[in-house]
């Protein structure tokens, strides 16, 4: 059950932006924006770009405490797959996950689920875009977070890499239960990975309008898919034109 | 060509030119001919004040080069962790570093007089301001995208400096140590030449007070060889170490 500020009762809240407002000199970036991430719900920011949606995210991760506003975080671990992979460059694969978490069963197993397997050796100069990506993925997931947050992590990847990942990602959430929220501009990826789709609107952002899409099925090929991708398509043209 | 084949066409052509203009001269005070400083070399290759000089000579490079490197790393990797610690020191290195060299040797030879420790000092003072802002400058302008995963995954300072800062500031690091070992010689020579009491600066000094050209020519061309050869191997090593730190 979905109340009006879009959580769902009786469940832990995670993450609570109450009122959170940002200007940058005389630019209003968000205006007194809230909303609630409950524990084991993946939400999509679904924004037109530059709207501020990786500027949200990072709020959310306390990489930018310039706000006025309350964020809570009731979460103990965050993973966060960067729009860049962010690898240092100078280490291989395997030591850029120790560098995160020194276990090296849990690393060989992130290699493993993310079919890193034989590119532990590799400096990320040396693998592909989609490799690095998987990377910064295996990184996000490898100390067991209870919030995942993906910052458009698909941009620079094609749809069968990107289909890919998304799958690895999801079954990794099969597993074992944790929250997401993924930044996107493309209703696809936040059809495919989202229980709740956040509509945001252009500068100043605000809260256009909360979808609740937990049962529309999961697979890009389903009549009921394509339907719903349309319906919120149409749904984002006529709320972008109001603004 | 190989590149050894050029290298000694060029010193053959150098050779050439100095003889000729030797010639054209005709003055053994002002330029000897090569002929008679390679025979000056050879003779004070068998002298053993040479080789003690330049044992000390070697000796002072290898302690300043030691101690520039070791504390001007240390230094400038500590103010470039710290914005204030920069803004603090950064006026004070670069006034260190406009400081001329005829300056410090005045000053280290009110302190300490004609000796071994004036030209190490000196030395020391020349190339450190060096080293601890190209370290520094490599320390601020490391990726703060990397230092930002570290703070998501609440990575430990100590690994984030070993890992990250560090890492970022090899080439850096690289770069100095070879600006260090360029000019070594010449500003211990020079030190030398002025307050030392032993090594190569004072043989040509010596030499100087004796009007003997051709061994100052000689002793000049000894520490050009071995600076060389040196600058050369410390070079080739580092590009290596470089080489394996990018691995692209």
């Amino acid at each position: 059950m979905i109340n009006e500020t879009g959580t769902q009762k009786g469940y832990v809240t995670l993450v609570k932006v109450e009122h959170v407002s940002k200007h940058f000199e005389k630019l209003d970036i968000f205006n007194d924006l809230s909303f609630e991430i409950v524990a084991g719900q993946t939400v999509a920011l679904l924004g037109p770009s530059g709207c501020g949606k990786t500027t949200l995210i990072r709020m959310i991760a306390d990489l930018d405490e310039n706000y006025t506003g309350q964020i809570s975080r009731n979460y103990q671990k965050i993973g966060y797959v960067f729009q860049e992979p962010r690898l240092i460059p100078w280490k291989s694969v395997y030591d850029n996950l120790r560098f995160v978490l020194e276990d090296d069963e849990k690393i060989n197993e992130a290699l493993r689920i993310m079919k890193l397997d034989g590119f532990q050796d590799y400096r990320p100069a040396k693998l592909s875009g989609g490799m690095r990506q998987r990377v910064n993925l295996a990184r996000a997931l490898l100390d067991e977070p209870d919030l995942l947050l993906l910052d458009e992590p698909f941009t620079s990847l094609d749809l069968h890499t990107k289909l890919s990942i998304i799958e690895d990602i999801l079954e990794g959430k099969k597993q074992r239960t944790f929250s997401m929220i993924i930044v996107t501009h493309d209703v696809r990826e936040a059809l495919l990975m989202a229980d709740r789709i956040i509509l945001l609107s252009n500068k100043p952002t605000k809260i256009l309008e909360e979808l609740d899409v937990s049962q529309v099925p999961k697979d890009i090929m389903d009549a009921e898919f394509l339907k719903k991708e349309s319906e919120i398509l149409n749904t984002i043209v006529r709320r972008w034109s109001e603004v | 060509m190989l590149t050894g084949v050029k290298y000694v066409i060029g010193l053959i052509a150098i050779l050439l030119i100095w003889a000729v203009v030797s010639l054209m001269i005709s003055s053994d005070l002002i330029l000897p001919s090569p002929a008679k400083v390679i025979g000056t070399i050879f003779s004070e290759l068998s002298q053993q004040r040479t080789w003690e000089a330049l044992g000390t000579t070697l000796a002072k490079v290898g302690i300043v080069m030691l101690i520039t490197v070791i504390f001007g790393v240390f230094f400038g990797f500590l103010i470039g962790l710290n914005d204030t610690l920069y803004d603090i020191f950064r006026p004070a290195i670069l006034i260190m570093q406009a400081i001329p060299i005829i300056t410090w040797l005045a000053l280290v030879m009110f302190i300490w007089g004609i000796g071994w420790t004036g030209p190490v000092v000196v030395s020391i003072l020349a190339l450190i301001p060096q080293t601890i802002l190209s370290t520094a400058i490599g320390v601020r302008t490391t990726d703060k995208r990397l230092t930002e995963v570290a703070k998501v995954y609440k990575v430990r300072t100590g690994k984030v400096i070993r890992d990250i800062y560090f890492g970022s500031i090899i080439p850096q690091i690289i770069g100095a140590i070879q600006v260090v070992i360029g000019n070594v010689w010449k500003v211990v020579v020079v030190s030398e030449y002025m307050c030392g009491d032993d090594g190569i600066g004072v043989l040509i000094a010596w030499a100087r007070q004796s009007v003997a050209a051709n061994r100052v020519y000689a002793y000049t061309f000894i520490v050009i060889t071995i600076g060389l050869i040196v600058e050369n191997s410390v070079h080739r090593y580092t590009k290596k170490i470089l080489e394996g730190w990018e691995a692209a």
